[in-house]
């Protein structure tokens, strides 16, 4: 059976890439050692995999009737899309799939009732192109990435998003091969409304809640407390793909989060933070 | 509420995945607007860069920002950029330019 080493939550803000420098000093800083450090915790965990969930974004997936998720099963893949590249400013970068991990993790989604379709031609924007940035500068660890509805109603429910985690998770384990090293992260949130009247502002108090329900490791809590509801109410259209990272505990084997930064930053219109979970 | 059958949400999911319509796209606004059969209500509100409108008429809230970018430029869009205060000034302030 192949080996989670390591399992990740964090924002993919486009600003963090597209327009840092517009920040106060004291965010930059903040927020570059807390990208600095979620790489740093990834590549210590030497994967031979990486697997990843974020929002599609409205790009990829069907506007009418999507599914929940969309598995990447390219032999290669290349990011940023052309439209992104100005507003992320992240030159383009090339990495290797693994179709073989993808459609073997499509198989037990399929077989556990997920509502999943895939998908050998994925657009990238901010939700890999930022994050990649920080945790594999080089690009040179193959990618499987999970593209999923997050913005178009109706969402996958938490304990939907949680049920398909514990069926990566089982894919993982009993799917993938002998020794493999896999990684899993998500990305997305905190808090942050494209498309509203607050796209100017960030709930502060939401995100930090949020991140200390994650460190209970209480899943029926979480599970319970973190509703689609209380998501859109910090942020419409946005705040959901927090969604995604129900999926990544759903995937992790110690359910209980730690916290590695959070930065509220207005300028980069979105709560900024990040998890890992430990894996024993 | 979001309508995936209007026009400007088919054109908005199509124009970001197609260079050869995003590049140069407010010199080519009126001749894919009348291709992806806008409205003239949809058509009017795209002129202004009216997104608040736009919300109205049900395109996706996600969408309205990556209007603003289309027409006013992505390049370093932080919040004194002209897409983000075009943004601010139809969503926010509701005064349509």
């Amino acid at each position: 059976m192949a080996e989670i080493v390591a399992t990740m939550a964090m924002a993919h803000a486009p600003g963090v890439t597209g327009w840092l420098t517009s920040a106060p000093q004291e965010e930059q800083d903040a927020i570059l050692a807390g990208y600095r450090r979620m790489g740093e915790h990834l590549r210590a965990s030497a994967p031979d995999l990486l697997i990843g969930v974020a929002n599609d974004h409205l790009l990829n997936l069907p506007l009418h009737d999507p599914p929940d998720f969309c598995i990447g099963t390219a032999q290669h893949w290349r990011g940023p899309a052309e439209f992104f590249l100005d507003w992320l400013q992240v030159e383009p970068y090339e990495l290797a799939g693994n179709p073989t991990a993808a459609r073997a993790l499509a198989g037990t989604l399929t077989a556990e009732g997920v509502r999943l379709a895939t998908s050998d031609e994925l657009l990238f924007d901010d939700n890999w192109s930022v994050p990649l940035r920080f945790l594999t500068p080089d690009y040179d660890v193959p990618f499987v990435p999970i593209h999923m509805n997050c913005i178009n109603p109706p969402l996958p429910e938490p304990a939907s998003c949680y049920a398909a985690g514990l069926a990566i998770r089982k894919a993982i384990l009993n799917d993938l091969p002998e020794s493999m090293r896999v990684a899993f992260f998500a990305t997305g949130g905190l808090s942050h409304e494209p498309g509203g009247k607050r796209y100017f502002q960030v709930e502060e108090k939401f995100d930090r809640w949020f991140l200390d329900l994650l460190a209970t490791g209480d899943v029926e809590r979480i599970l319970a407390e973190s509703t689609i509801e209380k998501m859109e109410s910090a942020g419409g259209g946005g705040t959901t793909e927090l969604l995604a990272w129900l999926v990544a505990l759903g995937v992790a084997t110690n359910k209980v989060a730690n916290p590695v930064f959070y930065v509220p930053s207005v300028e980069m219109r979105c709560g900024i933070g990040g998890v890992v979970w430990k894996t024993a | 509420m979001f309508k995936p059958d209007l026009p400007s949400n088919r054109m908005v999911f199509e124009v970001r995945r197609d260079p050869a319509l995003f590049t140069g796209f407010p010199g080519k606004l009126e001749r894919v607007m009348t291709s992806y059969g806008l409205s003239e209500e949809e058509k009017e509100a795209w002129r202004k860069v009216d997104v608040r409108k736009l919300r109205e008429l049900g395109v996706h809230p996600y969408f309205l920002p990556q209007i603003t970018r289309l027409m006013h430029g992505s390049r370093k869009n932080d919040s004194s950029s002209t897409a983000a205060q075009a943004y601010r000034r139809s969503m926010v302030e509701g005064d349509s330019q």
